[in-house]
């Protein structure tokens, strides 16, 4: 994770911000519910379960079939959906496939320059594939076009642009926002001799198909600091935790499911808070969750479908 | 493993060669229909067996057997980082390289790729376990190579990683013992061999979902009700102050399942620890006597010695240099 610098004491006032303050007794009972509420104050004047504000835009890149780019605070990812027709394994003929790829860019913090980010990336590669491994999570079959001979093979591109905390939840969201404006082309086949299919793509830019990401699973980093478990950790929180865990949340049918957790930040924890942290993540997983399609449906309603002029940092 | 359709070749000489083709969905189905099922879930690891100090060219190293996974962990002393960018962590790093042997593996093309995530995942799991503050700015390289892989690999590679880290006397907070445990199509498995594995890896690719198709459709319906689970969960745990080091779980699980597995691996997690312990012991004891009788002889070597020098004194120098040149069989003619 990107460095920062922290003094001991710097460490002590964000530890002391996530655990409680002790109460004053004070006998006016309405000044005392105010006190309780000041509890659990962290630095940024967030409680534990907060998220930081988010900015989310998609249909940036032109030249993606699907692209979405998220400002969390101080991260910033940008990810494009690259498509291209493949054949499918004869394992699992009716599937798609899907393919990862983490770059970290060297203008979020020095140390990516050369090869310093590709640690980073690889972790965040392989947390995304176990995460959408499961055909529950990822309905793979959206991406089959001919069982056994032809399949959509998703390119999914993650840039991250700035490095300011919780990458592992920003990139998951980005690339569910991204999934979610992905516009396949419509393909329409033809049969020719001999059982061969000739594929004839649409040329109508506007005709073409979506992908389900209804089950698409959002990564919550739940970080523990101090005694207390957290959401949303900032790059500075990051550097006082000492360990985090993740946990991949997909919603089925209006439930939770566990799609892949692990831990990561070099640390243990004792079991019963790592049930805390799952339940913690589960509830704020489905929270995201119903805010994130939230939010995309009304981008897409009040953007509409042709998006005449795309307002984003990229134009 | 999976792969049931062989043809055979005939080679010259008689013998035969066993082609692979490609599996069906079909197959797979045939062969969890074959498969043994346990009925009732028995928490104990398989058969084990663990060697410590197997090689003398490294200062730790550990065999371990896990059943028929077959793995050996090498741990050489921390040695001084060279890059200098992880240098500013105050903690010491370490690198954990897991390499597949040639034989271990039947399916070549996606070795490279497991290798990484074995090495990754090995490296998050002995993190919280080695003291890192004690070596600053240091490094150390643990190897895992893997002989033959019957399932529990990275759970068999950690247990196998803590031994070699102890016998290299790298200090530790804790013993630490892993396990794995995974659902399928509502069957819990402990201890997955690599065949369970691989049918859940064919799952998770998507097989499974075409699975029940031969059922009755009532069924059919149910199935689509409530959601098939499948997932494997691994865990390595330090028991003394009953901390999780590590878990990993991939697959698709409900919480409540999550937690039942997590039961049956901390339980055979306590049994491995014990037999771990016990072997460490034992290795302590075999050390001693190789200690005490390495130190008797060089007792005796120092007796004699000293019987020499005793001598030296008595005779005289000149005497004993004469006394021990002996004549040249070529000069003397």
């Amino acid at each position: 994770m990107a460095y920062v610098a922290l003094s001991e004491a710097e460490k002590t006032f964000i530890l002391h911000g996530v655990e409680v303050i002790s109460s004053v007794p004070l006998f006016n009972s309405l000044f005392k519910v105010s006190l309780f509420l000041q509890e659990d104050f962290r630095c940024d004047g967030r409680s534990r379960r907060d998220y930081r504000p988010m900015e989310l835009e998609t249909g940036l890149v032109s030249n993606a079939s699907g692209s979405a780019r998220l400002r969390l605070a101080n991260t910033d990812i940008l990810v494009g959906v690259k498509t291209e027709i493949d054949v499918p394994n004869p394992l699992t003929p009716e599937f798609g496939k899907i393919e990862f790829f983490v770059d970290c860019s060297a203008n979020a913090t020095p140390e990516f320059e050369g090869r310093g980010g590709s640690d980073l990336a690889q972790e965040l590669i392989l947390s995304l594939q176990n995460a959408y491994e499961s055909p529950l999570a990822f309905d793979y079959r959206t991406l089959c076009l001919i069982p056994g001979q032809q399949c959509w093979k998703l390119y999914i591109d993650i840039l991250i642009l700035e490095c300011g905390g919780n990458l592992h939840d920003a990139v998951s969201l980005a690339a569910k926002a991204a999934l979610y404006n992905t516009k396949l082309p419509r393909v329409t086949a033809t049969l020719l001799d001999a059982g061969i299919t000739d594929l004839i793509i649409s040329d109508n830019p506007y005709d073409c198909t979506r992908i389900g990401t209804d089950a698409v699973p959002l990564l919550v980093t739940v970080c523990k600091i101090g005694d207390y478990c957290l959401v949303d950790p900032t790059a500075e929180e990051e550097v006082c935790s000492t360990v985090s865990m993740v946990v991949s949340v997909s919603m089925r049918n209006e439930t939770p499911f566990l799609s892949g957790t692990h831990m990561t930040g070099g640390g243990s924890m004792h079991r019963d808070t790592m049930l805390n942290c799952i339940q913690l993540g589960l509830s704020m997983g489905e929270q995201l969750n119903k805010l994130l399609v939230k939010m995309l449906k009304a981008e897409e309603t009040r953007v509409g479908p042709k998006r005449p002029k795309t307002v984003g940092f990229l134009k | 493993m999976l792969r049931v359709t062989q043809t055979k070749n005939t080679l010259l000489d008689g013998a035969t060669i066993a082609s692979q083709l490609y599996t069906t969905p079909q197959d797979c189905e045939d062969f969890f229909e074959n498969l043994e099922k346990p009925t009732t879930v028995v928490a104990a690891p398989r058969p084990t067996f663990i060697r410590v100090g197997v090689l003398t060219t490294v200062r730790g190293s550990a065999y371990m057997e896990y059943g028929n996974t077959k793995v050996m962990a090498i741990v050489a002393p921390p040695r001084e980082l060279i890059r200098s960018s992880v240098r500013r962590v105050n903690m010491g790093v370490i690198n954990c390289y897991v390499n597949f042997a040639a034989f271990a593996s039947e399916d070549l093309e996606v070795v490279p790729e497991r290798e990484k995530h074995l090495s990754s995942m090995l490296t998050k799991a002995l993190q919280p376990l080695v003291c890192r503050n004690e070596f600053v700015n240091f490094q150390l390289d643990i190897r895992v190579l893997i002989l033959d892989d019957d399932g529990c690999l990275l759970s068999t590679a950690i247990n196998c990683c803590g031994v070699a880290l102890v016998e290299c006397g790298i200090s530790t907070y804790d013993l630490i013992t892993a396990s794995t445990a995974c659902i399928y199509r509502d069957h819990v498995f402990v201890n997955p061999s690599a065949k369970v594995e691989e049918l859940l890896w064919q799952h998770r690719a998507g097989n499974a979902l075409l699975g029940s198709s031969n059922k009755s459709e009532v069924e059919h319906q149910q199935k689509d009700e409530a959601v098939q689970q499948h997932g494997l969960l691994i865990i390595a745990s330090m028991e003394t102050f009953e901390q999780l080091a590590q878990c990993q779980q991939c697959g698709y699980l409900k919480p409540e399942t999550y937690v039942q597995l997590l039961e049956y691996t901390l339980e055979i997690n306590k049994s491995l620890r014990h037999l771990i312990k016990r072997v460490l012991t034992e290795r302590v004891k075999e050390q001693h006597v190789l200690d005490v009788r390495e130190k008797e002889l060089e007792r005796q070597e120092d007796q004699r010695l000293a019987a020499i020098i005793e001598k030296l004194q008595q005779q005289g120098l000149h005497e004993f240099i004469q006394s021990n040149i002996k004549e040249d069989p070529y000069t003397a003619k």
